[in-house]
This record gives C-alpha cells, structure tokens and sequence, in this order.
C-alpha cells in the first residue's frame, strides 16, 4: 500500500541510502578506487556506539559523535597504512589491499571483541514515533531524512565554496594536473577519505538503529547497496550517487509491496536482476558525467 | 636557471629519452623542436616530476630537482600547461584560475593576478562562470595558460600551445608567448610549428628519438641544420 | 621435431602437474590420514585458485563471484549424486522433482560444473561492457545474490540449515586426478588463441580493440571457463566434506582463495600452485595456534579470527612489498631457469607517478 507511511519511510531509506554511496563513490571519483573496507567503517561506527553506550555514561549525542569520528579515523589510518603505500602500484593492486583490510577488520573485530551480536544501547528517540497526517513516523526516519538534508547541504558547501573542496573536485577530472598546481596529493585523498569515514559514521548511527544490534559482519548489506546505488547511478558522479541511492530504495521498497509473501526472502535477488537489466542497456550508469569514459564494451 | 643533464628515461619497457642535456637561463625564451615521438613531451615530464628520469640530474637555480614530486616542483615556481590543454572541465573557469593560484595564498595577490589575466584574456572574464569543459579550443587553450599564469611562475613551460587551433588563433598564441617573454617570463616552448616559434625564440634545440641533434640561435639552425627535414616531418634514423 | 622438442612447449604444465602427482604419491605412502585430508582439500582449493587465475590472470580484471559458482556447482552436483532416501532425509522441504534423480558422480559433478558455467553465461553478459571498477563490484553483488539465494531457496538448498549425508566420492586420488586436467586446462587455455586476445586487452585494451579483438567475447568466454571450473570445485569439496551450508561459499572462502592467486601470483599458473601451497600450509599452523589457544581458554569469547588477520596482514605486504606475487608472472620449469627474464607483465606494475 502506499501511502503517507510507506513514502516517508522510503525517503528515510533513500535518505541513508544516498548518504551511504556519497561515501563511497567520492573517494572512487579521485583514486578509482573502490574501497571494499567502506562496510567495515560502519561496523567500527557500531562498535564504538555498543562499547560507549552500553559501558560508560556518556549521554548519547557524544556518543554518536565519538562513533562518526571513529568511522574517520578508521578511515584515514587504513588509507596511510594500506592504500597509500599501494597507490602507485596499480588499481587492481588497491582494491585487493581493500579487500584485505574488510577482512583484517571483520576478523579483527571478532578477534577482540566476539563473533556474537552485540546488542547496542539506544537512546529513546529511536524507538518512539510521532503522529504525522494520522499515521505514525518513527523518529528515526525522520531523523534521517533531516541529518542527510544537513549532510548534503555541507558537502555541497564544501565542494563548492571551499579551495579544498576545489581542489577535490578538480582532482576527481584530472588527479596529475591537479598536483602539477602544487595540491599536494596526499591532503586530498586523505581529505577524500576523511568525508567518506565522516559519511560512514553517520550512516552506521541510522543504520544500527534500525536493528540495535551489531556484529562484525553487518558491514556486508551496507556495502551492497552502496555498490549497487553506485552502479546504477554511474560511478563518476556524486549526483548519480544520491539518485542510486533513491532508486534502490524505491524499487526494493516497491518490491517489498508487490511480491508475493514467499518470493520476498529473495528482494535482493530480484533488485539484482534490475540492476542487471540497467546495466545491459547502460553500462556507464544512469547518470553519466561529462568526462566519463568508462565504458569499454 | 634550468639544467637538464644527460637524463634518460622511459616509460614501461620503452625509452623515451637517451641522454638529454639542455639549459634555460633566466628570462629566456626555449624550445624544444622535433616531429611527433622525439621525446619533447617527455622531457617537460621529467622537469614537471610526473615521470622520474633514470639517470641524470635535473638542476632548477641550482639545486637538484630530480625525484621531486610534481606538486614540490610546482611550488618552486615551475608550471606546466600540458599537451591537450588539461583543464579541468568540470570546474567553472575562475575555478580553475583560483588553482592555479594554488601556491600563492595572498589575496591581494591573487586579486592583481587575475586582473593581469584578464588583460591578457578577456574572453575568460566573459565566460568566468562557464565551466571549462564548454569553453572551445581556443579559450580552452587560454584558460590553460591564464591557469598557469595565476601561480607567478618562474619557469613556464608550454606544451604544444598551438596544437589544433585554427590560424587566427595560433598567430594569437605566438604573439601572447612573445608578449610574456618581454615581460621577462622564463619560457621553455615545446612546438611543431617550427617556422612560427623560430620568428620569436632565444633559442632552440632539435630532438630526435630522445636525443638532441642540433642546438642554437633561430639564425644558426636556419643556416645549418636541416630544418626542411623538421619541416617535412622526415625523421632521421635513429643513432645507436 | 625430436620428442624433446616437442615436450618443451609443455615443460610448464608437466612440471606443475608432475609435482602435484610426486606430492600425492608422497601423501599415499606416509600414510597420515590427517595429512591426507589436508593434501586433498588443498588440490580442491588449487582447482578453485586456478579457475580464479585463468579469468582474472588473463583479463586482469577480479572477480568476486568465483565462490558463489563454487556453491552452484556443489548444490546442483550432490542433488544428483545424492540418493533419493538421503535427499528426503536432510532436506523434507526438497521440491519433490528433484527427489528421484540420481546419477552417478562423473555426470552429477559435471552437471553441478554446467549449472554454474550457463548461470555466468547469462549473467555475465551485461557485466562484461561494463569498466574495471563497475565490473568487479558487481561480481561481488552477484556473490552475495548468490548467497541470499542459497540461503532462502530452501525447496532446493535446504535454506541456511546444514545440507548432510552427501557421499564421500572426492579420495585423494581424484581430486588429484582433477587438479592435474585442470592444471593443464587453465594453462592451455593461458596459451590459446583466446587467453593470448585476452591478455592483449588486458595490458592495452584501446590498442586490442584497434586490431579487431572482441573484448567483451574474450571476457565472456573466460568468465564462463572460470566459472565451469569453480563448478567442478565445489562439487568436489560437497563431496569430501559430505556436509555443508551456503554459508561455506562467502566472503571468508572468497578471501582464503583470493589471498592464495594473489601471494602466489596471478599471472601465471605456476603462481597459483605456489600460493596456494605456501597459504594451505600457513592456515594449518595458525590454525593448530589458534586452537591451542582456545584450548588454554586465554580469552573469554573464544579466539577467533587469528589465521584470517595474519593472512590478511600477510596479503597487504606481498601486495606492497611485491605485488605480482611470488613467482611474478614466470612458469616454473624444469630444470628451474637461471637467470631471470623480465616480462612485460612485470614491469607494468613499475609505474611513474600518474
């Protein structure tokens, strides 16, 4: 049925959704990098929110901030330690390092903290709704369609307005001219995955409220759609990251209405052969930008 | 100010440059002559830092540059506008103005810099919010070396300017780079219109197959060198 | 042409194959049946590393999907093999059709092989236009439909339960037997007219495409192979371990499989041998460590995770330390070459700066 509630809970959805391939696809946009350990950093969002809220008395504002920046931080030290030295080499080299890492992470998490869900302390917010036109709208959502307005707007602001946000995006045309000016390549990527981190903080926040619980595989569904919001989108652009985004959510949102009870287990199967049959008449994605030249075939 | 000595370098398995040795001093107007493949392209490459020459020395007032990565040599006062222009299409032109002044970080600076750009190309004061990649060959080409100009650089260095742009233009190009060597701007001038950049260089150096063969005043190569040759883009066969 | 000359073309794939049939003698007359468990799982797994090589060696591009074909091909191979009484057994949920089928191993694996061979056909179409990035994360989409598709499609899988009571058919001598057809198959392949298009595309794909070389068929073709060979992989494991669940053909096993082409190198088929080697061996000592440290109960939760970190770790420094593996992109031969030949292949990974 769709009505009121369903459209502001698919907004909520693609709200997150958006946010979630905007991480990813700025740091593809400059390095051509697809960085595989992107799901980890929300597990690492996770883990911090489960270890702060369940264990020290920190109101839960701080705690989300304290689990965003964890998010940045992961981020920044896996590009030092794992793609920087790596850089040169060759792209293919890049994504298996960021394969490597996923899996350093993942087990890493179950090394240490254990490979049981971890129930993570929510505050009260996300669990209560409020009446809206006569039904009734989780906060949560709404909440996330506010903090991805906010998110959109600043990034926006920052690519726009700022030399740094210049700079990222002329580096996203042309990374070697860009330091023939004297942009020193390493803020910029650094910068590049310091905005993703950021990104995948936030996201890890709305997403582990949805399930309040955390564990070191829960990095795997975001990083899906993230690939797949990407894809659809066309991986050059960061408009085409937020539109990915909005249309998975609608057509799984659509697909959990119009299939059949015992097809629905298989919703992410049949977005796959959505995004297939996308990609049989568009390889190069919905959204193609003006410099692509990505398609081969 | 600038000395290359002996540099050889390659790309992959292919050597590009077998020992190159060249100079610009202060205030001078160079090029670099050759048909397509001598190896012209790559060596502004290896001043610029983007390719790493094997062997030899890359002296700028001085100190050795060599190994440098592109944005340390670009904040010692080195720019180059590539072949094919390179602007950043996606960025509005003053965008792209304001990196060029990346390595200038006063305003008051920046404000006069591009004022003077504005006198030497008007038409990018016109298309200021344009982004660069709807600006036609021509602009495109202005806007690069209007980019490079933002920085005050010490060293330009002009990668086939001319390449693709309808006559009018090009005498418009030779003029401006005429122009900027009044001014006192050091220029090292990669070109295949020969004829053109010999009317307005110091001096000028002949490459072929990574090599230098011939040097000196547009005078000297006239007389002696085969500058036909050049001409007819008949490339001698490569010494051993 | 004397015998010599014409064995030497071959000298490769014989060393290769030669020196896995030695290891399997060795295992046979030691006798260990711990050892021989080992020795038998590695030569599967050496099947799936070399599936893995012939795509992403020859077309330089990855593929996450290779294990998701692994499970198709062990699903299909055991509704086969399997008897109808043992079908009914684990699973009550089996689509009643599929209950009488039975055949023997042979045609029940090669069945399985099939399966996941025609579902990379049509599947791997689309994705073969597509650019390097796009390209790969979607074969990782596709190894993670696959997934949710073996975990739900329970009338066929028995859904995310263990799927039991499979015959043990896989003995070390036919997986041996296995490893050795496929060694030589992924290495012909490597030489045949359509591995050396491939690799055309994959060092220069404008100037392959400027001589007339259909890239996206090439692609097609060894995605298909690759994905025929994964098959047959995981229809031999289905048939040693004789019980499992669709969580053994994720994202660990894609990791273990990954780590093994690459350490070894994934140019060459000699790579894959050597790294899959070196990594079964260093799993089974981190794992006999992680174990003796379960047991001393050192950590409260269970320690867990160790072999995949180390290896991980080890992965990330043979990627930047030496990123074309240990064997490069050479062929071991016998007797070993002295001196070493750089090929192009290596030097590509000395790149400048942009």
């Amino acid at each position: 049925m769709i009505n009121l509630e369903f459209i502001i809970n698919t907004l909520s959805l693609g709200s997150l959704y958006a946010m979630l391939a905007l991480g990813l696809v700025i740091i593809y946009g400059i390095l051509r990098l697809v960085n595989f350990a992107y799901g980890e950093l929300i597990m690492m969002g996770g883990y911090i929110m489960f270890l702060l809220a369940g264990f020290t008395p920190l109101p839960w504002l701080v705690v989300a901030a304290l689990a965003v920046l964890a998010a940045m931080f992961t981020s920044l030290f896996t590009e030092m330690v794992a793609f920087r030295p790596v850089r040169e080499k060759s792209l293919t080299a890049m994504l298996i390092t960021s394969f490597a890492v996923s899996t350093l992470l993942q087990n890493g998490a179950l090394l240490i903290i254990s490979p049981r869900a971890r129930a993570v302390n929510l505050p009260q917010i996300f669990q209560t709704s409020v009446m809206i036109a006569g039904t009734s709208v989780p906060w949560r959502n709404i909440l996330t369609i506010l903090t991805s307005l906010v998110m959109l707007t600043l990034l926006t602001l920052l690519l726009r307005r700022t030399v740094l946000g210049i700079a990222l995006r002329a580096a996203a045309d042309n990374f070697t001219m860009t330091r023939m000016l004297g942009v020193p390549a390493n803020t910029v990527i650094s910068a590049a995955f310091a905005i993703s981190g950021i990104m995948a903080g936030i996201v890890s926040i709305f997403w582990i409220a949805r399930s309040a619980t955390v564990t070191p595989a829960i990095g795997a569904p975001p990083l899906l759609v993230a690939f797949v919001a990407t894809v659809i989108g066309g991986m050059r652009s960061l408009t085409g990251a937020v539109v990915g985004g909005f249309i998975y959510a609608i057509t799984i949102s659509l697909l959990g209405i119009f299939l059949p009870p015992d097809l629905l287990e298989f919703r992410e199967a049949f977005m796959f052969v959505f995004v297939i049959i996308i990609l049989l008449f568009r390889p190069q994605g919905l959204i193609s930008s003006k410099t692509s030249t990505e398609r081969v075939g | 100010m600038l000395e290359l000595k002996n540099i050889h370098a390659r790309y992959g398995a292919i050597t590009a440059l077998r020992g190159v040795s060249i100079s610009v001093s202060r205030g001078e107007l160079v090029a670099l002559l050759g048909v397509n493949g001598a190896g012209k392209s790559t060596t502004l490459a290896s001043i610029a830092g983007v390719l790493r020459p094997w062997q030899g020395d890359i002296l700028f007032e001085g100190s050795s540059i060599l190994g440098k990565s592109p944005e340390q040599i670009a904040r010692l006062g080195i720019s180059l506008v590539p072949e094919g222009r390179d602007i950043f299409p996606s960025l509005t032109v003053e965008e792209n103005l304001r990196l060029g002044a990346f390595t200038r970080s006063e305003k008051t600076e920046y404000n006069r810099n591009l004022g003077e750009v504005f006198e030497l190309f008007p038409v990018l004061k016109e298309r200021l919010q344009q982004p660069g990649g709807t600006l036609s060959g021509g602009e495109q080409q202005q806007l690069a070396i209007g980019r490079a100009l933002m920085s005050r650089p010490r060293l330009l260095m002009l990668d086939e300017p001319s390449l693709g742009l309808a006559p009018a233009l090009v005498d418009q190009i030779f003029e401006l780079i005429a122009g900027l060597h009044q001014r006192g701007v050091t220029i090292l001038l990669v070109e295949q219109n020969v004829n053109r950049t010999l009317e307005i260089v110091d001096r000028a150096y002949l490459m072929n197959t990574g090599l230098i063969e011939n040097q000196g005043t547009p005078q000297q190569l006239r007389t002696h060198a085969d500058i036909e040759g050049l001409y007819m883009g008949v490339g001698r066969q490569a010494k051993t | 042409m004397n015998l010599t000359a014409r064995l030497k073309p071959l000298n490769s794939p014989l060393t290769l194959a030669g020196g896995v049939l030695l290891l399997a003698v060795l295992t046979e007359l030691l006798g260990i049946s711990l050892l021989t468990r080992i020795i038998t799982v590695m030569f599967v797994s050496l099947i799936l590393v070399l599936g893995l090589q012939l795509y992403m060696g020859n077309s330089g591009i990855l593929s996450f999907a290779h294990i998701g074909f692994m499970g198709i091909g062990a699903y299909i191979s055991v509704l086969f093999s399997m008897t109808p009484t043992a079908k009914e057994l684990t699973n009550s949920n089996l689509y009643p059709f599929l209950i009488p089928l039975h055949l023997p191993f042979v045609p029940s694996l090669l069945i399985g092989a099939l399966a996941a061979a025609f579902i990379a056909a049509v599947v791997g179409y689309p994705l073969m236009r597509l650019s390097d990035a796009a390209a790969v994360i979607t074969t990782f989409a596709l190894l993670v439909i696959i997934h949710v598709v073996l975990v739900h499609w329970d009338r066929v899988t028995n859904g995310p339960r263990t799927l039991f009571g499979v015959d043990n058919y896989t003995t070390l001598w036919i997986s041996v037997l296995f490893c050795v057809i496929v060694i030589l198959a992924v290495y012909f392949f490597k030489e045949s007219r359509i591995g050396l298009r491939l690799r055309a595309t994959r060092d220069d794909a404008y100037a392959a495409a400027s001589i007339g070389i259909d890239m996206v068929m090439m692609r097609w073709l060894a995605f298909i192979a690759s994905a025929f060979i994964a098959g047959v992989g995981g229809a031999l494991w289905a048939h040693f371990i004789t019980s499992f669940s669709p969580y053994s053909f994720y994202l660990t096993e894609t990791f273990v499989i990954l780590a093994m082409l690459v350490i070894g190198g994934p140019y060459s088929v000699s790579g894959a041998v050597v790294g899959t080697l070196i990594v079964t061996a260093a799993r089974e000592i981190l794992r006999a460590i992680e174990n003796y440290i379960n047991i001393l109960q050192v950590f409260p939760e269970g320690f867990f995770g160790f072999t995949e970190v180390v290896l991980a770790v080890v992965l990330i420094l043979i990627l930047v330390y030496r990123p074309t593996g240990i064997m490069g992109s050479r062929e071991l031969r016998w007797p070993p070459r002295r001196g070493r030949i750089e090929s192009a292949e290596t030097n590509q990974s000395v790149n400048h700066i942009s």
